[in-house]
């Protein structure tokens, strides 16, 4: 079974074992049979017609899974869906990634799925806005837009035919991210949602919930292309200035609350997404918790007490 | 080694600048320990540490040996670190080979003392059965499992709790025997020595990144270090060893200023270390 | 020596067919896509996996599926007696390679082209049976990754001394010198994928022996499945909506 790597105390370990039974009770999926592992069967009505989606075989006419995880029924398909798991990307998921390699017209990028994914130069705004072809010029300039090491934001667009996969950053939201630091969770536990993209203004940060796990908790910026254009043009003169603007202390403060936040909350296993994240450093302020603090056992087995409170409410409420 | 982009590693500096670091910690906060002794049965004396993400095994070995004929009042010591490729997959094959080195070196140099034996954390001539004829060889392992940053000091915390939780069989010997005889030993299944490991130093690294030091510093920001200093400090507040990593060079003086804070530091790292070292001795025994 | 004593208990006071107690847990490893601990008795293996990812060298990547790799290291503290050995011995290459084998044949290596797989197992405690230590480790590590697999592969051995198969050898009894007969099943498709053995057995003994350690493996696939599907409930409950 996954230990919680926390060195606890005895009370604690019985307040966090609490926490999650009560968490076990209230789950609607994880106390029916819908929870599979590798080479279970998976019971269908093999009269119907089905289709075998994802995670799933035939074996001797059996439908079999090979991951494990959470049957999942939709109309006729079958399907498996895997909880910790490399990214699966679907297109049109917001992705942030880690640029590996620039080469000829495209980037590599990191991703945290089974290969690298590709950014070609033609699937990017360029500086200036402009909707046109991409000179020789523009390939000569590529390391000024983005650079080995650079953490980026894309969009799923496609799988290339040689099953390659290829992102776009077509808009003014996408872009290279910087002031900030990135964390990496379990990429199912960001769930797709309209929103990925979220402005805390109470703390004057973005955060970046990339689809897989990669998530990027920094300094808000404004206007994404105007950037880019700065980098463009003034690179020398950027580094120059930026040597001495260091991050506020206030705002880094805000940022490592929040990130500290997605650490405990990813160690716990718990969704990862934007309300929570804000619950949770709020949590720890109006509890007058110090930033490092919260990665200690007692706020992870304090914040595990709330959830579960929060989740019997909500079922609570649904009744 | 770990890739970060202009902007982050500009983020990781400034946060070291203002005494406020990506996880929250300040400059000189140690990450929480987290200790476990007799984690491997069959030797001696062992336990793991871990640091974060950091995860380090050490084990204690006795073998009956024979003491060098240069030395016949001491028994003999030796330390050696292996990383494991589960760390990361760059340590395949010959991969960990360069870092298992430095930290064994490393490790010796803090931990062992001279040649002579003299500053040594466990007293060399407490191993000697029969001067000149039978002695100890100790063998100390270390394995890293994971590793994210400042290896040295998990290792030298994970040898100083692995030497607490070590018992060494007591050796009767059978009977006087002259001349170049070996004498006919017997090791007792009941009786164990204990050491005595209050004087066995820690290890505190200071890591130079821009103007500051930082302690147990990440790989993140392992990667941004100008230099590193790492000191083996005992209870007494005497130094034991020094290592200095890292191309930058640096002025005397700051190096002094470094030695006193790690000192500080040392200070409640002993006491956090013991105290943990003992919570997990009496966990040990309870299960 | 006696292996079984009159009374037909062996030397650490088992029964001829019965196993040691076995031990299972996921996500050691901070870092890795996948790991495990896993322990039967005193031998102790730890197993990290890593990928699929992007091949690293660009000339070993395979069109068509995965390139999946192993490597075994044992710890120098692992073994009764400390031993210093360099890296990649031939029993170290050997076994790496066995596994290797045995995790290629149950992986679903299609699914992943032009990806790569790394399995690292290291014992921490060798007392006999570590092949098969070694494969359940891996095995649990690679459902931790999320890889998709035909089926888990299990493994156990099973000897021959004093006239009586015993399942599950400890260090002593392996040493003994007697026939020791590692196997490794697919349980649910019901294959052997991996059998080795060495020195010499009747042929009828050799199917008691055999049949013996392949029990062992139905039972460490009990027990495996047992610990993957409420590793599985476990982490669906904790994330919730």
């Amino acid at each position: 079974m996954r230990g919680l790597q926390l060195p606890l105390n005895q009370t604690q370990r019985i307040r966090l074992q609490r926490a999650l039974e009560k968490l076990h009770s209230l789950s609607s999926k994880a106390n029916s049979d819908a929870s599979v592992t590798v080479a279970d069967t998976i019971p269908v009505n093999y009269d119907d017609a089905f289709l075998k989606g994802h995670g799933t075989t035939d074996l001797n006419g059996e439908l079999v899974a090979t991951v494990c995880g959470v049957v999942e029924r939709v109309n006729k398909l079958v399907y498996v869906r895997a909880l910790r798991a490399k990214y699966k990307p679907e297109v049109g998921d917001i992705v942030v990634g880690r640029v590996v390699e620039v080469a000829q017209k495209r980037w590599r990028l990191e991703i945290n799925f089974s290969q690298d994914a590709v950014l070609m130069l033609s699937s990017m705004n360029m500086p200036d806005g402009i909707q046109r072809r991409r000179t020789a010029l523009d390939e000569l300039n590529m390391r000024s837009i983005f650079e080995e090491n650079d953490v980026v934001c894309a969009e799923v667009r496609n799988f290339h035919h040689d099953g390659s996969l290829q992102l776009q950053a077509r808009s003014q939201k996408y872009g290279k991210l910087e002031k900030g630091q990135l964390l990496v969770v379990d990429p199912f536990l960001v769930k797709k949602s309209k929103q990925h993209f979220h402005y805390l203004e109470q703390f004057g940060i973005d955060l970046i919930l990339g689809r897989n796990g990669f998530i990027w908790v920094g300094e808000h910026v404004e206007a994404r292309d105007g950037m880019i254009v700065d980098q463009a043009n003034n690179s020398e003169q950027s580094t120059v200035e930026k040597d001495q603007a260091y991050t506020p202390l206030e705002m880094r403060q805000n940022i490592c609350r929040i990130a500290n936040a997605v650490r405990v909350l990813s160690t716990l296993g718990f969704n990862v997404d934007a309300d929570l994240i804000i619950e949770t450093a709020e949590l720890s302020s109006s509890l007058n918790i110090d930033i490092h603090d919260m990665l200690g056992s007692e706020f992870h087995v304090l914040v595990a007490e709330r959830e579960a409170e929060r989740r019997s409410l909500m079922t609570k409420r649904k009744r | 080694m770990v890739g970060l982009s202009v902007g982050e590693k500009h983020f990781i500096q400034g946060g070291i600048a203002q005494d406020l670091r990506s996880d929250g910690r300040k400059r000189l906060t140690y990450r929480p320990i987290y200790v476990e002794t007799g984690v491997i049965p069959q030797a001696h004396g062992s336990a793991r540490i871990r640091l974060g993400a950091t995860d380090v095994i050490a084990s204690v070995k006795g073998e009956l040996g024979k003491p060098s004929a240069l030395q016949p009042d001491k028994g003999k010591i030796a330390i050696y670190v292996d990383c494991s490729p589960t760390a990361a997959p760059m340590f395949e094959g010959r991969g960990g080979e360069e870092l298992s080195t430095e930290l064994s070196v490393a490790l010796q140099r803090c931990l062992l003392g001279g040649k002579s034996g003299a500053g040594s954390g466990i007293d060399p001539s407490s191993l000697v059965i029969v001067e000149g004829k039978v002695c100890w060889d100790l063998y100390i392992d270390g394995l890293v499992i994971s590793s994210d940053g400042n290896l040295l000091d998990a290792l030298g915390a994970a040898i100083k709790a692995a030497l607490s939780n070590t018992g060494i069989p007591k050796v009767n010997v059978a009977s006087e025997t002259s001349g170049d005889e070996q004498p006919e030993v017997n090791i007792s299944d009941e009786e164990f020595l204990r050491f005595d490991t209050s004087g066995i130093p820690v290890i505190v690294t200071l890591t130079k990144v821009g103007r500051h030091n930082i302690v147990d510093a990440t790989s993140e920001e392992e990667s941004q270090m100008s230099s590193a200093i790492s000191i083996s400090i005992n209870r007494k507040g005497r130094i034991c060893g020094l290592t200095k990593r890292g191309g930058a060079g640096l002025d005397p003086s700051i190096i002094l200023d470094m030695i006193s804070v790690a000192k500080h530091v040392s200070e409640q790292l002993i006491d956090k270390l013991d105290s943990e070292i003992a919570a997990a001795e009496a966990d040990e025994e309870e299960s | 020596m006696e292996y079984v004593s009159p009374e037909g208990l062996r030397l650490d006071g088992r029964r001829p067919m019965e196993m040691r107690q076995i031990r299972a847990e996921i996500g050691t490893v901070a870092r890795a896509d996948g790991s495990a601990v896993f322990e039967m008795g005193n031998t102790k293996v730890i197993a990290a996996v890593y990928g699929p990812r992007e091949v690293q060298n660009r000339s070993q990547q395979i069109s068509d599926q995965a390139l999946v790799r192993c490597e075994y290291s044992m710890a120098n503290f692992s073994t009764g007696d400390r031993r210093r050995k360099p890296k990649g011995d031939r029993r170290s290459t050997e076994i790496s390679l066995v596994i290797r084998q045995t995790m290629e044949a149950c992986i679903l290596t299609h699914l992943m082209p032009r990806s790569q797989i790394d399995i690292f197992v290291q014992v921490l405690q060798a007392d006999g049976g570590t092949r098969s230590a070694c494969i359940n480790a891996a095995t649990l590590a690679l459902a931790d990754a999320g890889i998709p697999m035909r089926d888990i592969v299990t493994s156990c051995s099973a000897g021959y001394l004093n006239s009586t198969p015993l399942l599950d050898l400890n260090y002593i009894e392996d040493s003994a010198g007697g026939p020791d007969v590692t196997v490794g099943i697919l349980p649910k498709l019901d294959k052997v994928t991996l059998l080795q053995m060495d020195a010499k057995l009747p042929l009828d003994i050799f199917e008691n022996v055999m049949g013996l350690a392949t029990e062992g493996c139905k039972a460490v696939a009990n027990y495996i499945r047992e610990v993957l599907l409420e590793n599985t409930k476990q982490l669906e409950y904790r994330r919730g909506l």
